[in-house]
Order: C-alpha cells, then structure tokens, then sequence
C-alpha cells in the first residue's frame, strides 16, 4: 500500500456536483452485470449439455412414434409438456431467485445499496437480465427439439412446419419473461424463495392450470395464458388440443382456437400475462426499493 | 470566512427502535474533515450507528446528514465510501473489474471507471494481483478490494468498518497511514475497530457507545482527565526504588505507592502537577530514572472505565 500519492480519495469541495446516471442507463448497466455474473454461474455451463440430451431424447421419441403421430403434433407435445410446463419454467425461476436472492443473502447487494443510484432500476434491470436469458434458452431449447423432430422426415407427410417452431419461440419467451418477473418477486420478498417457486410451479402452473375453462383459478397462472396463445397460434388439430389441454378435451378448440389471444384487451391471455408481470414487478420494486431492505427482515 | 471545517457526517438526536428494543438512544455527533474513532462492544448499537451513517437504515427520531443531505438520499450517497466488515465480494470478477462496476453507478464511465479502479488499487497495493479472480485473493487483498471501492469514487465521507482485519503489520502500518492522510484531502472518517491502540494511532478523537447511548466525544487524553475518581496509574523503574516512594508518598498529588517486581505502581489524583514535580526529581535522582510508563490513559483503559 502506498500512500505517496493524492489521490487514492479525495475532493473538491462540499459543493461538488454529484455525477447521476440515469434511470435507462442504471437498467441497462444493471442488466450488463447481472448478464456478467450469470456467465460464471454453472448452470450456464450445464445449459449446452442439456440442450444435447434435450435434442438426443427427443430424436429417439421421434424415432419410436407411433405411425399415426405426425411430426407437429410430436413437436408440439414436446414441446409445450416438456419445455413450457417443465423445464422453462424451473430454469427461470432457479436463475432469476440466484440473480436476486444471492446478492441479499451475501450481503453484496449493500455495495448497490450504497451507490447513488435508485434501487428500483437496479432491480428492473436484473428481471430484464434473466428475461432476456431465459428466452434465449427457452428459444435455443424449442429449436433443438424441433430440429431433433423435423430431422424424422417421415414423420412430415405434407411437409415441415417451422411456424410451430416460430409459434412456440413466441410463446416460450413470454413465459420466460412473465416467469423471471415471478422470480425476481419472490427472491425480493422472501427468504427462501426457491421453495415458494415450487410451490408456484408445481401448485399453480401444473395443478391450478389444468382445470377446466369454469375455475376461475387457472386465470392467475402463466400457463393458462400461454396455452390460449399457443392453441391460438398452432391452429392445432383437435387430438392435439386435446392433447394440449387434456381437462377441456372437447370444447379446447371451440373455444380457444382464433379468439385473439394477442388482443390487448382486458381478459385476453396477453393482458393477463401484462396484468401479472407487471404487478410482481411493481411488488418486486416495492420490496427491494424500501431503505430498510435486509434480509433478516424478509418472511 | 470561517475556518470552521466542514461537517460531514451529522448525528442530530438520534434514535433507532428496533420493535420495542432501542438500539440508539438519542445520540448526537459530529465528524468533520478529521479521523473520528468509534468505540463500543458488540451489541451496544454501533452497527446501527453504521448504517443510519451511510443510510441503510432511517432513524425513528432524530436526523441523519451527510455533507447537509438526508443520508439516505442519492445526493448523500454519493459523497460516502463505506467499507463493511463482512467479507463478501463478487468472486468470479476481479478485483479491478469490481470496483469499476461500483464506480460506474457513480456516472462514471466504462473506460475512466477502469482506470480509476487501476489507479485505486495500486494505490492500496494490489497492482500485482487486481486483474485476478477476487476467489483466489487472501484476506488481506479482499480487504483492499473493500477499501479500494469504499475510497474509488473520491468520497467525502468515508466509513471504515474494522479496516485493519486480516492486514499483516507493514500493510496495517500503511492503512494508518493512508487514514490519517484522509482529513487533509478534506475527506472525513469515521473508523469502527476493536483493536484500540491501533484505533487510537490513527484517530483525532474517539465516540464511545454504550448500551444505545453516547457515553463520550473527545480526545481520549480530555476523556481520560473527565475521570477524577479513577486516580492515573503509572509504572517506574530505577535506581533506589525503596527512597524514591518514601519521597513520592509524600507529594499530595500521590494517593499511593506500591511495589512491583521490578519497580513502583504509583496512584496520582493530579497527574499534570505530578509530571512538573516529577521532571525536577528525575534530573537529580542519582542512579537514573529508567522508565516511567502511563497504565491507564490510553484508550483501551478509558474505554474499560467509562463502560464498567
């Protein structure tokens, strides 16, 4: 340590201006961080590996179809009860509850804290961070596995069909978004959030989800949006709706298949998508902007 | 004008509740551009004191001001370096990467915050290792890494929670060193330690906690001498020890004698007459004077007697 110089801290005066940056950039540098961090995370690293075994199962799947399952609707069953219901899911919520509940539990999100900048871009710009990550895998995953079926060209008597592939990747990164906002939510609120991530998961998405068209519950899920969009934009067959949405079997198709689903209208499956990312965010915000924000304070 | 210096940090009335449980009790401070030491055991509210410090915390009552802004405002937190005690960092980035990504909420600039974080942590001595994994530093280069983003920004205030862990001695001696330079550069510190001669090395006065309360503000020799009824204790050593306590018996600032080993523990109730009259007696003392060692008036011992 050298103590020679000037310079190590220092000031100009009291009246200093103090140099601000602003909200979109503190978002966008925050983002930058979180993306930084993510990258020396294992799970990143696992994350190839398991598009491999995703691309390899869904190969032999494809290779052991019965005769009469046509290639979309194999990719499409894949897809949605693999990816959309399963492995999406937990993948975002495990790297959005790191992200955010990491730095509090270790204390180093006080060297945040203590930067004068507002906590509420910090954290926005981390849901955005895992967002855009988490659609990315999402995306990567609905590619293997469509490559993995489409490669099966007898599966395809009238041809391939890459806008089940666009379909999906546009329904999986909305559920990749709405998923790290939920993250986010629960790594800011309570101490062990991993634990209410499954409850969401298993208790909300795979359970509630599921109900018939009458429960009002499956209203508050990310699945049941998702579904209505992805009936709405596969234009499936009705054995597949069917498929899709095993508890509606018959009145799936009459009722989802072209109704809107990407209406912005009250009770359109994208407005309850907003509704939802935008009130975990706003609760999210709230938790991790409050000054007396420790973990010992949270459950 | 006034040569007044400026006051950086400003505990006006200060209290803190936590549920039904006070942890500070209407405590009132001020640090200007100086080294001001803070002084208590564990539990007595100097964590507390810490974070309404760099606002962390709101207080229930009272005002916490930073350079005149509410601490826990932005204006405030740009003018604090904090550096906590606990020992977490991002691992996986290096220590040069970690400071520039503090420094680049501070506005800084991607390029300028990296040279700024080059500049720091050389300057802290960590020139050799700060483009290695923070993961593979030994506690004492964490520790500049804390000090380098606490000191990186060019703070007016800065709050040093026990700074000297895991520092070996030239490294501690060279923080000292670095701390007292502070105040002029017109930077203010306030500096929590348990290690009370080191604290008292480097700090123009000491804020002693207890039990929520501000027990005492001032320079430890002022602090020592509000304490009449401790009498000041000191060791000699020299020649003829058995007449030299005849004779000190007999001064009135002398409350009393005893023999030691080696030597005499005297008791003074005025200790400033005591080293007048003392001065003259050791110049003639045939045989010498050896050593005349003060027992209790460092901080350590102030500390001990205002909190007992």
């Amino acid at each position: 340590m050298t103590t020679t110089t000037n310079s190590a801290a220092g000031n100009s005066g009291l009246a200093r201006a103090v140099p601000r940056l602003s909200v979109l950039a503190t978002i966008l540098e925050s983002a930058r961080q979180t993306l930084v961090m993510l990258r020396y995370r294992r799970i990143l690293w696992v994350a190839p590996i398991g598009l491999l075994l995703l691309f390899a199962l869904a190969f032999v799947l494809a290779g052991t179809a019965r005769s009469r399952s046509d290639g979309a609707h194999l990719y499409s069953v894949f897809a949605w009860w693999g990816l959309a219901t399963v492995v999406m899911p937990w993948a975002t919520l495990f790297l959005g509850v790191q992200a955010v509940h990491g730095e509090l539990e270790d204390r180093t999100s006080q060297y945040l804290f203590l930067r004068p900048v507002h906590r509420v871009p910090l954290f926005l710009g981390k849901w955005l961070a895992i967002a855009a990550v988490s659609s990315a895998l999402a995306c990567c995953s609905a590619a293997a596995l469509y490559v993995a079926v489409a490669s099966r060209e007898d599966l395809w008597p009238d041809g391939r069909e890459p806008w089940l592939l666009v379909s999906f990747c546009i329904v999986l990164g909305l559920g990749a978004t709405a998923y790290s906002a939920v993250a986010v939510f629960l790594a800011a609120t309570f101490r062990r959030p991993l634990a209410w991530a499954a409850f969401f998961v298993v208790g909300l998405q795979m359970l509630a989800a599921n109900l018939p068209v009458s429960a009002g519950l499956r209203q508050l899920t990310i699945t049941d949006p998702l579904r209505r969009m992805t009936l709405d934009l596969i234009e499936p067959s009705r054995r597949l709706a069917r498929a899709l949405w095993p508890a509606e079997r018959n009145e799936a198709l009459s009722i989802e298949n072209g109704t809107g689903a990407f209406l912005l209208e009250f009770g359109s499956p994208l407005c309850s998508l907003l509704i939802l990312v935008v009130v975990c965010l706003t609760l999210g915000c709230w938790q991790y902007a409050r000054t007396e924000y420790e973990s010992r304070n949270r459950d | 004008m006034s040569d007044t210096p400026p006051i950086v940090l400003e505990f006006d009335s200060v209290t803190k509740w936590y549920g039904s449980v006070a942890a500070l009790l209407d405590v009132s401070f001020q640090v200007c551009t100086e080294v001001v030491g803070l002084v208590g055991k564990n539990g007595v509210g100097k964590s507390t004191l810490m974070k309404l410090a760099v606002g962390l915390l709101n207080p229930s009552q009272g005002a916490v001001r930073v350079c005149g802004s509410d601490a826990t405002t932005r204006e405030a937190r740009a003018r604090i370096g904090f550096c906590p005690d606990f020992d977490r960092l991002y691992e996986p980035l290096s220590g040069v990467k970690f400071v520039a990504w503090m420094l680049r909420y501070h506005g800084v600039a991607a390029r300028a915050a990296t040279m700024r974080a080059e500049e720091v942590l050389t300057e802290l001595g960590l020139a050799e290792d700060m483009y290695r994994p923070i993961r593979e530093y030994s506690k004492g280069m964490r520790q500049r890494v804390r000090l380098g983003q606490a000191l990186a920004h060019r703070p007016q205030f800065v709050l040093l929670d026990e700074p000297m862990t895991g520092l070996d001695p030239v490294a501690r001696a060279e923080l000292a060193d670095l701390i007292r330079g502070l105040p002029q550069r017109g930077v203010g510190v306030l500096v929590s330690s348990h290690v009370l001669h080191e604290l008292e090395a480097v700090v123009d006065r000491v804020v002693l906690v207890h039990q929520g309360r501000l027990l005492a503000d001032g320079k430890v020799e002022a602090l020592r001498d509000q304490l009449p009824e401790r009498p000041h204790r000191l060791r000699l050593k020299g020649a003829r020890l058995r007449e030299l306590a005849s004779q000190l018996t007999n001064w009135p600032e002398v409350d009393g004698v005893s023999f030691l080993s080696d030597g005499l523990e005297v008791s003074l109730s005025g200790h400033g007459a005591f080293y007048e009259r003392f001065s003259d007696l050791a110049g003639d003392w045939q045989g010498g004077i050896h050593e005349l060692i003060p027992l209790d008036d460092d901080l350590a011992a102030v500390f001990g007697y205002l909190v007992e």
